[in-house]
């Protein structure tokens, strides 16, 4: 098999020959084409971050799975990709952080983001949280989760039409299944839609970092009402996992923020795809056996992650025949990685009955998702009750089919509204 | 078949016991658990599919 060779980082004055930004063209469904050159002409790619720093881009699926597993490599999240100028979150300044942000939300993030943390705090933190997103514990919650989807889809049943299926089908069932799984107590579940789901575009840092402090109010307030009774649930587990109070009330932060838009995300980039693959929408409705695969597939090929979180080098690193400095960042690119043909036949496409498993949409290594056994059943309950339910869904419109602003500064495409009829 | 974990490597991420859940299943914080280390032949392709699939490469399969 080919092995281009990576170039060698750029050195003082030499012309850069690399990326200036993230390639931002695309969109979830349609790639931008310059990640299919750039895997075509190396592994890696030299690209800029913020701070004028150059690091790495990797492309290719094996390089991809060996820089996301090697522990030489931690998160860096102060660090960005360069942008092109378009995306909503700018990097956070500490100035900002610091005026808006009470000083325990400030202490409990940096003990218990695991998203941030790096060995061995990050395997505590990690372990206090996995329990409820097992396979089994999943599982046991189908019963719920159905009846959640089936309430909504009666809701969207009755809203006037045409509709958009990500604020009034897949928002509210990704973040009413996120409250089941963490055991929200009910009398917090409207406010937790309120301030997750209606969450005003953050406009700018201070607009950011105030939804940060409310939600903070609003773990604390969940917290408080969890001691008081806990059950078999995520954030239950934290309150017995002997955590200090500032890594409970972060990791408590981390799970109620992370994945519900993920999840809520692929509910509408799966309904556009198949409303725009009707051959593939067939094959489901005439065998809904084969929906679990059809997710396994939209998350290889509607994978967000142009960039997953940045990494940096803890000390030098030569992977393959990547060298990466020490203090130097790298890029995966789950897109570029999932669209692989090395790995994935005829990897542009859609293919509802193709073994997608060992893609990376769920990230791979120390860091790879927590919660996607949870994703996988609460995408394939939506899309299953959406289309069999709903026979003569179309589509009217999708924000997605054309490139929108990146949803968060290390590459994540956004999904928008994606309008339906019938 | 011989199946030997890596319980420090492994992250809970529960592959292994979605595609393979006769031979692994989960404790309660959702680390690795082997059910059976010998597996009868019927099950070999999937253990070697959860070994493959393992984000942590916690999975060693003897043959
Ligand atoms: C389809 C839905 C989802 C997708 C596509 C997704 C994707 C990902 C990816 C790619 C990562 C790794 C990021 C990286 O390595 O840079 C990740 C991490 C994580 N995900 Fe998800 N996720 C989804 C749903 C969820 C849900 C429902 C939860 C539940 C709480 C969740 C919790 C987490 C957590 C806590 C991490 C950080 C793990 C760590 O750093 O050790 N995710 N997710």
């Amino acid at each position: 098999m080919e092995n281009p060779t990576v170039d060698k980082v750029p050195t003082a004055g030499c012309p850069f020959h690399g990326l200036e930004a993230l390639p931002a063209d695309g969109t979830l469904l349609h790639p931008s084409p310059a990640l299919a050159e750039l895997r075509s002409s190396a592994r890696a790619t030299p690209l800029k971050y913020t701070g004028d720093h150059v690091g790495w881009f990797v492309t290719d699926y094996e390089l991809a799975k060996r820089v996301l597993e090697d522990s030489r490599l931690g998160i860096h999240s102060e660090r960005v990709p360069a942008s092109s100028g378009e995306s909503t979150n700018a990097e956070l300044d500490d100035d900002v952080v610091a005026s808006l942000l009470d000083a325990d939300a400030i202490e409990s993030l940096a003990v218990s983001n695991v998203l941030n943390l790096n060995s061995p705090q990050h395997e505590k933190m990690r372990r206090a949280m996995t329990g409820r997103f097992m396979v089994k514990a999943v599982r046991g919650r189908e019963p719920a989760i159905r009846e959640i989807v089936q309430r909504q889809l009666q809701r969207l049943q009755g809203h006037d039409r045409p509709v958009d299926i990500t604020t009034e089908y897949a928002l509210p069932i990704s973040a009413h299944v996120h409250c089941l799984a963490l055991g929200v107590p009910d009398g917090l579940i409207d406010s937790y839609v309120r301030i997750y789901n209606d969450e005003p575009e953050a406009a700018d840092q201070t607009d950011f970092v105030r939804a940060v402090q409310e939600q903070f109010d609003l773990v604390r307030t969940v917290l408080e009402e969890k001691r008081r009774d806990l059950s078999g649930d995520a954030l239950s587990d934290l309150l017995r996992a002997g955590l200090t109070d500032r890594e409970t009330e972060g990791a408590a932060w981390i799970l109620m923020s992370v994945g519900r838009d993920n999840v809520a995300r692929m509910i509408s980039t799966m309904t556009v795809a198949l409303l725009e693959n009707p051959e593939q929408l067939a094959i489901l409705r005439d065998d809904p056996t084969l929906v679990p695969g059809a997710v396994e597939e939209i998350v290889r090929y509607g994978s967000p992650f142009v960039g997953l979180f940045v990494r940096t080098a803890i000390e030098d690193a030569d992977i393959d025949d990547l060298h990466i400095d020490a203090g130097q960042s790298v890029t995966v690119s789950a897109v570029a990685a999932n669209r692989d043909p090395k790995r994935f036949e005829h990897p542009d496409d859609f293919d509802v009955t193709r073994d997608a498993f060992g893609h990376l949409g769920f990230g791979f290594g120390a860091h790879s998702c927590v919660g996607q056994q949870l994703a996988r059943v609460e995408i394939r309950l939506a899309i299953e009750a959406l289309i069999l339910g709903i026979p003569s869904l179309r589509l009217v419109s999708a924000a997605q089919l054309e490139p929108m602003p990146f949803a968060h500064p290390v590459g994540m495409h956004d999904t928008g509204s994606v309008v339906v009829e019938w | 078949m011989r199946i030997e974990v890596d319980h420090d490597a492994c992250v809970g991420a529960g592959q292994c016991a979605l595609v393979a859940g006769e031979v692994f299943d989960q404790d309660d914080e959702g680390f690795v658990v082997v059910l059976d280390d010998t597996p009868p032949t019927g099950s070999h392709q999937a253990a070697r599919r959860a070994a493959s699939l393992c984000p942590a490469r916690a999975i060693r399969v003897r043959e």
